[in-house]
């Protein structure tokens, strides 16, 4: 979930109005936004927001523009977008994406601004919105990367290419020192953190001017002149560059809208490209490339179960700044320069109901009437849980993910057929639990100080490779029990065995095996209908040492499944 | 103040019966008049002192003589200068190496015996070597000694009650230490006197008052009920204030009963159960649910991977193609799509289930039409683990499919969940975003203790999760944080306590 910061003054400014914080938490959910938290002293809100699909409100002017427009019912006006019919005079204005692009990065896009101081507050909601939208719209600059440059110093056009990484070289913001791109990846910080997004690409994305003054290296760093952008700059040049041309055209409305909304002027600037686009080989930015979207009213009632109007599902459309028509039939809708979330219908029925307001939605109980059960292997394991409590033993319930220590070193065992976390956290997460027996030693390990005698057992899960199912893995529910005090053994043990399977109502014969978990001669499998259902024994004194367990301590453990 | 008499002892009830106000009680008077053993003198002392019934009065030092073993056998026989004597009154004359092999003595005990006896001039060295009686009596010393063992032998000999003879015979022929040798050993002992305070008086009043006599019934035997003796007596009360001694039980774990609680809460609400493997894929994972294979929630640092085999052999169809197909174009659901080329090595990639709606989707294409699911799944996340976030966990969650349900009824529902499951005051909805629901919504709720807390989220399943995997009626999710209920159930602040491994604090722990 994206949080950002807002600037109590620019945010008030934007508001029209101030708003208290009891009436901002009020209005909030219109915006799927909470206030994280309202610091007085610096006068800043933090704001979380929740819809991941709607990065246009990620920033002070977002939330506002949301905000307005459902206090006001007005729809937020841009006059600076050019359309598929009708572009706009780009003034000379141009970025050129050359040929050598495609080969690492194939779309770059601009527009320009002025006519407004950048102060302190505009900057760090310039270099919020670059953060938010990059990295968590952008997927950490890897399909969006911004930058932010010195309009006045630019010479038009733009040059956006493929560069060669040992030869294209500039001096990077934050350093001296003239680099090339690839000593930028191995040198600069912020090379080191997205060099890698390009490393292994034959060339490099490079933008500069026709003066041959370098913009930037995206998506990893603004040079040190055009790229550093400070309080007090009057003009400015927006560049997004990325892999798919939708989103690059969104980020640009986005910024554009914000930028509008703080008090600039939007200059467009036609970007042209080597190959066709879904826009075609030139597109002046900012560009409406959203479709119009429409909504069967039927549906539209069905979903929200609520005989709306036609006038009431416009005006709830307005209060969210959402441009509607209606007819007998269905609502059109004109998609906000700013949004690109009108994926089906329903998303406009949502729309709907929160511009209607949630609460004018009166809750209702389903009619349908159905039958409620649990699994059969609910019920089984249920009945297995009594009567290991009626034998003595406390239940535990144990985490299934564990280390290689717990599930194989201190068993004994090779763990061949353990399924293992490609990407454990820490190595103490790193196995799934194959068996319930290590969560019991576990238990054993850590309670000496509990009074003797320990009886404990749990019926949960346990996982492990097998190469009959889709998945090359099996997931089993397994009854686990074990037993230590100074007085416990086998025939304990045993008459426990025998008394579970009686109330189970299962027939079983004890088998000898081998296995290194239990004592040679003191250990056994259990077979039920000629099916090896489980394993029982005298825990073997290496695992305890290894546990660092010094009570006698008797273990068994049961496939429910196969018993079941 | 009010004496409960019935919660004594039988030994103090019969030790204050026995003895009156101003008389001195030891442990010797007990032994000797209610046949108490030392050990159970101890104990009724102990006992009454500290409730105040008895005082100590006094204590002496006494110091006691009794028979060794040596002494026993000298009482019987008579002491060595006593057969001596004896001897040479009846068989005459003999030398001193004849009498110590007739009389099957030490020469030394010969020698000093016979030393004391001409000593006294009841006997003397005669001709030949040969000793011989004098007297015709017995001296006095050898009559001292057959007395003082004799009386040694029916209890042990107080110093202070020997007279001069006696006292020095005694000094002569005891020892403190290594008495095998002497026929009396030294014992130094302390003598303690009680007697019955003002409170001891009352006690006793009260206990002749109530007729209790300590000769009461303590625990019942098979052998008292089969022989009718408890008949001819009565039953001695036991004190109800007693600490009793812990047990410990066989019993369930508090969480897994409050999870069996809940699941029979959604039972009894038409709700049938679900349940899956641990290792899911991609498909079931995210893609069947509509979240781009880009998305950021699927991230390496997000869901754990499965390292090996790190792939599904294949993913059903014809859900595979109309899942792919929705995501890149919409297919036939309505939707625009995510428009981007579908992964179909990545949709195979395994992962630990992160999130219990896999379960749902998993339930669409076999779900009954009416139909209300729903499950308690455990799910990983690949998460720092703290007080909040455990490696893995349990999420509860679940569907309603219907011709009919919408938006109101999943507040219905929501509504119903929030009284029925968590027994909310107040309920609030708010937007929220799911990336596989449109509309989402938030149920935040008024707990009597928690106040306002988010209970779950929900909404109406996108028609791109539920058209692609066969159904076309509308479908409610919902999701409850059941956990966060579970915690305060337990009076609990840490999930990581919800599995924790420690015995003890699992025994100890209950439910609210």
């Amino acid at each position: 979930m994206p949080k950002i910061e807002v600037q109590e003054n620019l945010f008030n400014s934007l508001l029209g109005t101030p708003y208290t914080d009891e009436q901002l938490e009020a209005v909030f959910p219109v915006a799927k936004a909470e206030l994280d938290g309202h610091d007085v002293v610096e006068k800043l809100y933090k704001i979380e927001l929740n819809d991941t699909n709607r990065p246009d409100l990620w920033s002070a002017a977002g939330v506002a523009r949301q905000l307005v427009s459902y206090r006001d019912k007005t729809i937020a006006r841009y006059d600076f977008f050019s359309t598929a019919e009708e572009e706009l005079d780009s003034e000379g204005r141009r970025l050129v994406v050359h040929e050598s692009a495609a080969l690492v990065r194939p779309f770059s896009i601009g527009f320009a601004a002025t006519g407004k101081v950048v102060d302190e507050d505009i900057l760090l909601n310039l270099i919020q919105s670059q953060e938010k939208l990059c990295n968590n719209f952008g997927r950490k600059r890897k399909t969006i990367a911004m930058g932010v440059y010195r309009s006045d110093m630019i010479t038009y056009p733009v040059h956006f290419e493929g560069a060669d990484p040992d030869k294209a070289h500039f001096v990077p913001l934050h350093m001296d020192e003239d680099l090339t791109l690839r000593e930028i990846c191995a040198k600069h910080p912020k090379g080191l953190e997205y060099g890698p997004i390009v490393a292994d690409k034959p060339v490099f994305p490079f933008l500069y001017d026709d003066a041959n003054e370098v913009l930037s290296f995206p998506p990893v760093i603004n040079s040190a002149r055009i790229g550093a952008v400070e309080v007090g700059d009057e003009h400015l040049f927006f560049e997004f560059s990325g892999t798919g041309l939708d989103d690059l055209l969104l980020a640009a409305s986005i910024v554009a809208c914000d930028c509008s909304d703080m008090g600039f002027t939007i200059l467009p600037v036609r970007c042209e490209f080597p190959y066709d686009t879904d826009y075609g080989r030139e597109i002046t930015v900012p560009y409406y490339f959203q479709q119009p979207a429409a909504c069967d009213l039927a549906f539209l009632r069905k979903m929200l179960g609520d005989a709306l109007s036609g006038e009431q599902v416009v005006e709830a459309l307005l209060h969210m700044g959402v441009f509607a028509l209606v007819d007998e039939k269905m609502v059109y809708i004109t998609v906000p320069e700013y949004r690109n979330d009108f994926l089906h219908p329903v998303d406009i029925v949502e729309d709907v109901m929160i511009g209607h307001g949630l609460e004018n939605f009166a809750p209702e109980l389903p009619n349908d009437s159905t039958v409620g059960r649990i699994t059969g292997e609910e019920t089984f394991a249920r009945k297995v849980k009594e009567i290991m409590v009626g034998l003595g033993f406390q239940e535990m319930m144990y985490n299934y993910l564990g280390s290689k220590r717990e599930y194989i070193d201190n068993m004994h065992v090779d763990g061949s057929d353990y399924i293992q976390i490609a990407n454990p956290m820490s190595e103490n997460y790193e196995y799934v639990r194959p068996s319930v027996i290590p969560s019991l030693l576990e238990s054993e390990s850590v309670s000496g100080h509990a009074v003797y005698p320990h009886q404990i057992f749990e019926v949960g899960k346990v996982a492990f490779l097998d190469d009959t199912d889709n998945s090359g893995t099996t997931t089993r529910n397994y009854l686990g029990f074990l037993g230590a005090s100074s007085d416990m053994g086998f025939n304990q043990l045993s008459s426990q065995i025998s008394t579970l399977f009686y109330f189970l109502n299962r027939e079983y014969v004890m088998q000898e095996i081998a296995d290194p978990r239990f004592i040679d001669g003191r250990c056994g499998k259990l077979v039920s209908k000629g099916v090896e259902v489980g394993i029982f024994g005298e825990v073997h004194p290496a695992v305890l040492e290894s546990w660092g367990i010094t009570m006698p301590t008797v273990a068994c453990e049961i496939d429910l499944d196969l018993l079941k | 103040m009010e004496i409960d008499v019935r919660n004594l002892h039988p030994l103090e009830i019969r030790l204050l019966r026995h003895v009156s106000p101003g008389e001195a009680v030891t442990a010797q008077r007990l032994i000797d008049e209610l046949d108490y053993k030392i050990g159970q003198c101890n104990q009724a002392f102990s006992w009454l002192t500290a409730k105040g019934f008895l005082e100590e009065t006094d204590r002496k030092f006494r110091t006691l003589f009794e028979l060794t073993e040596l002494g026993q056998q000298q009482l019987g026989i008579g002491t060595p200068a006593q057969r001596i004597f004896n001897l040479l009154k009846t068989k005459g004359p003999a030398s001193l190496p004849e009498i110590a092999e007739a009389l099957a003595l030490e020469k030394s005990d010969v020698g000093s015996a016979f030393g004391m006896l001409s000593k006294s001039g009841a006997c003397r060295m005669g001709e030949g070597n040969k000793a011989e009686a004098v007297t015709s009596e017995a001296p006095a010393e050898v009559m001292i000694a057959a007395k003082v063992l004799e009386k040694a032998s029916v209890e042990a000999l107080d110093e202070s009650a020997l007279d001069e003879e006696e006292r020095n015979f005694v000094a002569k022929n005891s020892k403190k230490r290594g008495a095998a040798g002497s026929p009396l050993k030294i014992i130094e002992r302390e003598e303690v006197f009680f007697a019955l305070t003002d409170a001891g008086a009352n006690a006793k009043a009260a206990l002749l008052a109530a007729n209790i006599t300590g000769e009461e019934l303590g625990s019942v035997t098979t052998s008292m009920l089969s022989s009718g003796s408890w008949k001819q007596a009565s039953f001695r009360p036991y004190s109800l204030n007693t600490p009793p001694a812990r047990l410990i039980p066989g019993r369930r774990n508090p969480y897994g009963s409050y999870l069996q609680w809940v699941k029979d809460k959604l039972c009894s609400l038409g709700f049938e159960e679900f349940d899956g493997p641990l290792v899911e894929n991609e498909f079931w994972n995210g893609d069947a649910l509509f979240m781009p294979q880009f998305h950021s929630a699927r991230d390496i640092h997000d869901v754990y991977y499965v390292k090996n085999p790190s792939h599904a052999k294949q993913i059903e169809e014809p859900y595979l193609s109309q899942v792919a197909q929705t995501h890149e174009n919409g297919w036939s659901t309505g939707s625009r799509g995510w428009r981007y080329s579908f992964d179909h090595e990545f949709t195979r990639r395994q992962v630990m289930r992160s999130q219990g709606t896999v379960l749902s989707a998993k339930t669409l294409p076999h779900a009954k039409v009416p139909g209300k699911y729903f499950g308690v799944a455990r799910c990983f996340r690949y998460d720092q683990v703290d007080a909040t976030h455990g490696a893995d966990f349990y999420q509860t969650e679940g569907i309603v499919l219907g011709e009919d349900v919408n938006l109101k009824t999943l507040l219905g529902l929501l509504k119903m969940f929030a009284e029925e499951v968590a027994g909310a005051e107040e309920v609030k909805y708010v937007p929220g975003y799911f990336p596989f629901t449109e509309p989402s919504i938030e149920v935040h709720i008024k707990h009597p203790v928690l106040g306002w807390f988010e209970l779950g989220g929900s909404g109406i399943f996108r028609p791109e999760v539920t058209k692609a995997l066969g159904i076309d009626v509308p479908v409610l999710a919902w999701g409850l944080g059941i956990d966060r209920m579970a915690l305060m159930h337990l009076g609990l602040n840490d999930l990581r306590e919800l599995f924790t491994p420690d015995i003890e604090s699992v025994r100890m722990r209950r439910g609210n």
